[in-house]
């Protein structure tokens, strides 16, 4: 892995359209702003990665998986299960 | 007309202006850029994504706001310049359904946009604390409250 050392207001290139900014340092919270074509989308990894191992669960499941939703009442308040 | 082959539903025949293309597939399925949007037999809520080149890819999805009352989505506006939207109101929106030991849930965090008059879709993460997984209520006998 590359590693550079950048301040407070100091940037990085990737490419010639990608611009990574130090914005602010506090402690051990970094605040980056990033300057990136809108057709590349930017992620917080471990954000990607759920969403990503989400996608691939429910491109497991067959019709018979959802069925129920045919019972379920429309317009509800459902119940988040992420903990 | 273009010839699927689906593991799910069999061969399909679909005119070209019923594919949507994902320039950048959905999240973690980057590969997959055209897809069609296929109604599930068994119910008018539900549809089906199928990516057009893999038979055993397909992801169920619906319209959150059948579902969920209170949903409302907030989302980056760079997020959606791709998408190419004259007004936010031609969006179609979906959310992936997902599955969980206690039953359906809907990935609330990741939507799926659609822009119908260009055929575009793009998977976007949703700002505000949005869960992955949504779980719904199923139905109950109807209580009124007094």
């Amino acid at each position: 892995m590359l590693v550079l050392s950048r301040q407070r207001d100091e940037s990085i290139m990737i490419g010639d359209n990608i611009v990574i900014t130090i914005v602010d340092i506090r402690g051990d919270k970094v605040r980056l702003g990033i300057n990136a074509p809108t057709e590349i989308p930017v992620h917080r990894q471990e954000v990607y990665e759920a969403i990503q191992r989400e996608n691939l669960r429910s491109a497991q499941l067959d019709p018979k998986d959802v069925q129920t939703l045919g019972r379920v009442r429309p317009g509800g308040r459902g119940r988040d299960q992420d903990g | 007309m273009l010839r699927i082959a689906t593991s799910r539903f069999g061969a399909l025949e679909l005119a070209a202006e019923e594919i949507w293309n994902f320039p950048q597939g959905l999240i973690g399925l980057e590969g997959h850029r055209a897809w069609a949007l296929l109604g599930d037999a068994a119910g008018e809520d539900l549809a089906w994504l199928q990516a057009t080149s893999h038979p055993e890819l397909a992801l169920p999805v619906v319209s959150p706001r059948r579902f969920v009352r209170d949903f409302r989505l907030r989302v980056a506006p760079s997020e959606l310049v791709p998408l190419r939207l004259g007004r936010w109101e031609d969006a179609l929106v979906l959310v992936i359904v997902g599955r969980t030991a206690e039953g359906v849930t809907l990935n609330l965090k990741a939507p799926v946009i659609l822009n119908p008059a260009a055929r575009l879709g793009r998977q976007v993460v949703a700002g505000g604390d949005q869960p992955l997984r949504h779980g719904l209520t199923h139905a109950e006998p109807t209580r009124r409250a007094a």
